[in-house]
């Protein structure tokens, strides 16, 4: 550990700790004892890597060029590096400007140290970038391994002096050589247009190639094949027994003294069609109107009728069909709406081994919600949620499809790539939307590190799902997709409501028997009519048919045959026609005329003549009928079958209990535990202002009485008082937002009851980090330990 | 707010009552059929068919689109738009067209759409040489058969191989004491410069007039295959009324006589009779060199006449019809065989113009006394319809409705010619059935059209192409299990205008609680969705009207 470096940390104010810890959220979790601890933190290869991933294309260069130049580089040298790859154009000034925002920026990240005007790579970074700007190691490391005996040899081979009787280690002495230009120009002039051109093949990275029996000692004037020419003058070193690489310096030379071959402190310009920015609102609104409307569709069939859980977990395929098919949408759109529903919590596992999917008790809290309101939840579960639900109906690395919910959907960078891709989106020109090309090399540009094909596909998912959910319209990021992307989802459901159809209160009722609600209905409306009439066709607008089963299903749950045509009445613009009424009129009329018991199962009727009807039809036979008096039918069935039986066969029975009531078959909707569903994942604007700056409160304490060995305070005499868990909870994150001490009581892991003044630094996953003033030292609380709390001052 | 709403299952529903809603009808009426029309709001479909139609008609996707989006109430689903935009750019792709050298050829101006399509097992056979990269011979017997393939994976082909002229007969249009009607006219020019298609009007809006247009247009010996030998006559008489043909041009090619002319009217049961296997009178095709081929109610073009039409590609064809929907879902090769749609006139339009008469529709429902409906459920599942169908209540319902249009001209319609039978003893009046000799029928008829027989009752036979002018009121007593396309054609029975400029009237008489009102209610669903006034009442009403 470089002290250097964990001096330069404490040195930083707390509001450039607050700034670090804010962008690298993960050096306080947990919260490091003291600065050395963070400085240790800072510079883990694990903590630089994940660092050097958000990096832009220009930062991240200026931070290889650090690493690629000799530290501490001056700042002057750095720029005329830079300089050297810039692209015409840019102006020198600014060059300059760009350098020393970026260079501030990587001061803030802790990537670089030192003086603005000498910056160093921080300690760990070196490592990480092992071929900085596809640069191979220096050749001191390339040759590392060489016998001298070799090493004097390839000296002697490029013209150098006898290296027996020099000071310099021999390794030494060859790095100086290949560090020359002079006598690089020459060894270049030496050797075969071959050879010459694999070394081109390499100058621009990666720096290593695979060649066999790459250990072979030969001298310049024996080489065979142009790889020996290489290999014998130490334009090439052994790394490995089949690999070779090209030592920096030679590589450097080869790229003209240039690090990177063209840079641009600039992002590349995102090209695409430019389309009416209203439009483009109008159409995402659209499309947000119709995804809320498939989530609801989709979990109130599922209320009824809910799918089962495969044993690995998930959907099965057969399921994810049928929705598709209830939906009216293509398959994998289905499948975001399924796990976009599930990342919501609207939809979870339930009941075990053979357990069901089933709408949450969530559910029933976000459908009474306005359409901005259930959109805003959708869509911010979306943009959270590291499950990837475009990759349902492929088969993973093992060749196991993954189903629709199944575990195996999530991809840990899935939330990131997707904010970025938005990010980009949201970066373009109003009205412009930028083809799926200049998007993939905007995002290469602000996160080199990050490229390659998976994320590509995230990217490509991320689009389109965009589009179906109407976070974008025609491509063009919307308004209220721009705001949720900000974090405001307030405001982005003020921006969407606005365009949304307003929910009418009336339908036009046709002679076909059907009712075509011309926009999205009002809630009561909308349930009265899924309940008495079938959905025909959705969209901006619905057409419901009403016919006999459907009627026969309102009267079914309860309704009567006046209040129906009530409700058509007071919901219809014009007069309900006359088919329409004669059908409610005539459902009703034989609607329950015949009545089926449970216990005994019986069918009785006080038309004699119908009964004579039922027991003559051949088609009874099986329901094995008895005639107990002329208005009674006793039957060996079971009530439901017998029931379902004479439907078939063209009455109208109801059932009616023991007592003689009528019983009102309605189909309960069922709901899940509400226990599994899945745990948000941590969200991207970094970590709450008040947790920052109490982790750095408490690396400064402890970081205080790490350097003055800080006595411990002697615990106060006395019992603190019991309070209740979420008193205390409370009372903790107060102590978190003021920064304040407080007096708590703990048990300790023996089960020993002991009082502890701390200093409450982070609430998270039932552990509290403080810093514990009675053992100066930072230390992590189980929450359901802690027996009472109360303020410091409340000691005397 | 505007007057149209697209749903994303394809369909648009048009607000009636919008004051845009004729703007807005006139600019999606290329590319979607009309499915249903009742009072408030009309729904039209966009299928692949009627996106291609709109192509052969010469509209592109960038007008489908626009049209969409300026008339849709609410953000047009992006993907439906794409959809529109795909689908259209598929037509076209593939031509086939006329060589001097290899006669007819088929062209891709895509590539790799030839090439899927010369990969499919079923084309390879009907194809020649390839004579280049995106041209390949096509054997001119089959130019049918590989438009039918491709449209049945989804590649339309586009042809612009012509036709022949065939033998030139002089026929011109008689306009005396008549004139060709606005839209007939717009409806034959349609079709002559389109060069084979389909015409759609309503029954009663004169079909026979379109053809006898376009026959005028062709002035070329013409071949008609019609429905039935009745169907045969009436064409044969109005040819000779409305054109400068006389009767010795016309021939009849039926069950019982067979002249070849140079305009000859065939039946579609002669042309599709077999004797050992063959089709015995297929050379009927090849007698002479037609120029014109009229095919009348192509929505009932039996299957064999599909696979001779398929040899006829090089001749014009006219199919004249009053829907496109056919029972059989063949409506593919409607459009592969004899042409895209080239006209069209929604039915209720056509009323409002006075052209056809409006109607009421009125289904009276019996119910079944006691011992029939015991009767009713102890019978065999394929006896129900007929038992219920023919129940005797249904004769006194009949009479009663009589009686209430003394001065009316009233059809009387069955399926069971024993309910006929009796139908006729009660009413008092001629039945004309299957067994009723061609000569009988035609005076019956004539004897109705003069007013001298005021009630006339008939079997399915009368269902087409027969010309009934002054029925003002049709009573239906049973019918094929509630197919739709015998409701249209019935109710066409009565929408010839009247002379007195009244409204007609058609009553369905239905058993309550049996399959046959379970059959009524898809035909109500038919009219409805036609846009016809439909009330249901009940037989004590009627019977207590007396």
């Amino acid at each position: 550990m470089s002290t250097e470096f964990t001096e330069w940390l404490r040195s930083r104010d707390d509001e450039q700790l607050r700034a670090l810890v804010t962008v690298r959220p993960e050096l306080i979790t947990p919260v490091p004892a003291h600065v050395e601890g963070l400085a240790g933190r800072a510079s883990s290869p694990s903590a630089v890597a994940r660092v050097l991933d958000r990096l832009d294309r220009f930062t991240l260069a200026v931070v290889e060029a650090l690493v690629v130049l000799p530290s501490p580089t001056g700042y002057r040298a750095l720029r005329d590096r830079m300089a050297r790859a810039l692209p015409e154009g840019v102006a020198a000034p600014a060059l300059r400007v760009a350098l020393t925002e970026t260079v501030e920026r990587l001061r803030t990240l802790a990537l670089v140290y030192g003086p603005q005007t000498a910056p160093t790579p921080a300690p760990g970074v070196r490592e990480v970038l092992e071929t900085p700007a596809g640069l191979g190691p220096p050749a001191v490391e390339v040759f590392r391994h060489h016998p001298a005996e070799r090493l004097s040899e390839l000296i002697r081979d490029i013209g150098g002096a006898d290296a027996a009787g020099a000071a310099r280690p021999p390794k030494e002495t060859l790095a100086g050589l290949l560090g020359d230009p002079a006598t690089l120009t020459r060894l270049l002039g030496e050797i075969s247009p071959q050879a010459r051109s694999a070394l081109d093949e390499l100058a621009w990275g990666p720096p290593s190639g695979r060649v066999p029996n790459a250990r072979r000692e030969v001298r310049a004037a024996a080489a065979q094949s142009p790889i020996e020419e290489l290999l014998a003058r130490a334009l090439l070193g052994a790394t490995g027994e089949e690999t070779v690489v090209l030592p920096r310096e030679v590589g450097l030379f080869l790229r003209g003294g240039r690090i990177h071959r063209d840079l641009s402190p600039l992002p590349p310009a995102l090209t695409g069609v430019a389309r009416d920015r209203g439009l483009a609102d109008r159409t995402a609104a659209g499309q947000a109107f119709a995804f809320t409307r498939a989530v609801e569709e989709l979990c109130e069939r599922w209320s009824v009728e809910p799918p089962g859980v495969l044993r690995g977990g998930g959907l099965a395929v057969r399921d994810l069909k049928r929705a598709s098919g209830l939906l009216d949408l293509p398959e994998w759109v289905t499948g975001l709406v399924v796990e976009v529903a599930y990342a919501a919590g609207l939809l979870a596992a339930s009941g075990g081994v053979d357990g069901d999917w089933l709408p949450t008790s969530a559910y029933d809290v976000w459908r009474v919600r306005s359409t901005e309101d259930r959109w805003g939840t959708l869509a911010a579960a979306w943009l959270a949620t590291d499950r990837v639900p475009g990759v349902i109906g492929e088969r993973d690395e093992r060749d196991r499809l993954l189903n629709a919910l199944h575990p195996d959907l999530r991809r840990p960078a899935a939330a990131e790539v997707r904010a970025a891709t938005l990010g980009v989106l949201a970066a373009a020109g109003p009205g412009v939307a930028p083809t799926a090309e200049s998007v993939g090399e905007r995002l290469a540009w602000e996160q080199p590190r990050r490229r390659g094909a998976r994320r590509d596909r995230l990217m490509a998912f991320t689009l389109r799902e965009a589009e179906q959910i109407g976070v974008t319209g025609l491509g063009v990021i919307s308004g209220h997709g721009r705001a949720l992307l900000r974090g405001g989802r307030a405001e982005a459901m003020t921006r969407l409501a606005p365009l949304l159809p307003e929910p009418l209160d009336h339908v036009l009722l046709q002679a076909d028997l059907t009712a075509v609600a011309p926009g999205p209905l009002t809630g009561d409306l909308r349930r009265w009519l899924a309940l008495a009439a079938d959905v025909e066709s959705t969209g901006g607008a619905t057409v419901y048919r009403f016919c006999e089963r459907s009627i026969r299903r309102a009267l079914d749950a309860g309704q009567g045959a006046d209040e129906m045509l009530a409700m058509l009445e007071r919901h219809s613009t014009t007069p309900v026609p006359q088919p329409l009424g004669y059908l409610v009129t005539d459902v009703a009329r034989r609607h329950g005329r015949m009545r089926v018991g449970t216990a005994s199962s019986y069918i009785r009727c006080d038309d004699s003549s119908l009964l004579d009807e039922v027991m003559a039809d051949r088609r009874a036979i099986p329901l094995r009928l008895r005639r107990l008096a002329p208005t009674v039918i006793a039957s060996g069935t079971p009530r439901s079958a017998l029931v379902d039986a004479l439907r078939a066969m063209g009455y109208a029975p109801a059932a009616e209990s023991l007592e003689g009531d009528v019983l009102i078959a309605r189909l309960d909707a069922r709901r899940a535990d509400g226990s599994t569903s899945p745990r948000p994942t941590a969200t991207f604007n970094g970590p709450e202002a008040d947790v920052v700056a109490a982790a750095v409160r408490a690396v400064r304490a402890g970081d205080a009485a790490h350097r003055s060995r800080r006595a411990p305070v002697g615990a106060p005499a006395g019992q603190v008082p019991r309070s209740p868990a979420t008193a205390t909870i409370n009372a903790l994150r107060e102590a978190i937002r003021q920064g304040s001490q407080v007096w708590i009581g703990y048990l300790d892991s023996q089960g020993n009851a002991t009082s502890r003044i701390l200093e409450p630094a982070r609430l998270e996953g039932g552990y509290l980090t403080a810093y514990d003033e009675t053992r100066a030292a930072v230390h992590r609380f189980a929450l359901h330990r802690i027996t009472g709390i109360t303020d410091v001052t409340d000691i005397n | 707010m505007s007057c149209l709403i697209v749903q994303s299952d394809k369909t648009l529903l048009l607000e009636v009552g919008h004051e845009r809603a004729g703007e807005c009808r006139k600019a999606i009426a290329p590319f979607a059929e009309l499915e249903r029309a009742p009072e408030h709001v009309h729904t039209y479909r966009v299928t692949p068919l009627a996106l291609w139609n709109a192509r052969a008609a010469g509209h592109d996707a960038e007008q489908v689109i626009d049209a969409l989006i300026s008339y849709s109430r609410y953000p047009v689903p992006h993907a439906l738009l794409v959809d529109v935009a795909e689908t259209m750019a598929r037509y076209g792709r593939l031509r086939l067209e006329k060589d001097p050298v290899h006669g007819l050829v088929l062209t891709g101006t895509d590539r790799a759409v030839l090439e899927e399509v010369l990969r499919s097992k079923k084309v390879q056979p009907l194809l020649g040489e390839r004579l280049s990269a995106d041209r390949v011979v096509v054997h001119p017997s089959e130019r049918g058969t590989v438009k039918q393939l491709l449209l049945k994976l989804g590649w339309p082909a586009e042809d612009l191989a012509g036709y022949v002229d065939g033998e030139h007969h002089p026929i011109t249009l008689n306009e005396d004491g008549w004139r060709l009607r606005g839209y007939q006219r717009e409806a034959a020019e349609a079709f002559w410069h389109g060069g084979s298609g389909v015409v759609v009007l309503p029954c009663g809006a004169g079909k026979t007039i379109v053809g006898a247009a376009a026959m005028a247009h062709a002035r070329a010996t013409t071949l008609i295959l019609v429905t039935n030998t009745v169907s045969a006559h009436q064409w044969k008489q109005e040819l000779i009324r409305r054109t400068s043909l006389t009767e010795d041009e016309i021939g009849e090619y039926t069950g019982t006589r067979k002249e070849i002319r140079p305009v000859t009217i065939a039946t579609y049961q002669v042309m599709t009779t077999r004797r050992k296997g063959v089709y015995r009178h297929l050379e009927l095709f090849d007698a002479r060199d037609w120029g014109l081929i009229v095919y009348d109610e192509v929505h009932l073009l039996p299957a064999p006449i599909f696979r001779m039409t398929a040899g006829l590609q090089a001749r014009r064809r006219v199919g004249l019809t009053a829907t496109l929907v056919r029972e059989d879902g063949r409506e593919g090769d409607v459009f592969s065989l004899i042409g895209p749609k080239r006209y069209d006139a929604p039915w209720k339009e056509m009323e409002n113009q006075g052209w056809i008469a409006p109607a009421d529709c009125v289904e009276v429902r019996v119910t079944l006394g006691d011992g029939e409906r015991l009767a009713y459920a102890m019978a065999d599942p394929e006896e129900r319809y007929r038992f219920c169908a023919t129940t005797p209540s249904k004769i006194r319902v009949a009479e009663a409705l009589v009686r209430r249009h003394p001065d009316d001209q009233v059809l009387v319609i069955g399926q069971y010619i024993d309910q006929l039978d009796e139908l006729g003893e009660h009413l008092n009046a001629p039945v004309i059935k299957g067994e009723t000799r061609i000569r009988e029928r035609e005076q019956l008829f004539q004897a109705f059209r003069d007013g001298e027989v005021r009630v006339l009752v008939v079997s399915k036979v009368a269902n087409f192409s027969i010309d009934l002018p002054e029925a003002a009121v049709a009573i239906q007593v049973s019918g094929t299990f509630g197919s739709r396309q015998e409701e249209a054609q019935r109710l066409g029975r009565v929408l010839r205008p009247k002379a007195d400029g009244g409204g007609a009237r058609f009553y369905s008489v239905v058993s309550r609680d049996t399959v046959d009102q379970e059959f009524a209610a898809h035909r109500q669903r038919f009219l409805a969705e036609q846009g016809y006034a439909y009330q249901i009442i009940d037989a004590d009403d009627v019977l207590a009207g007396d």
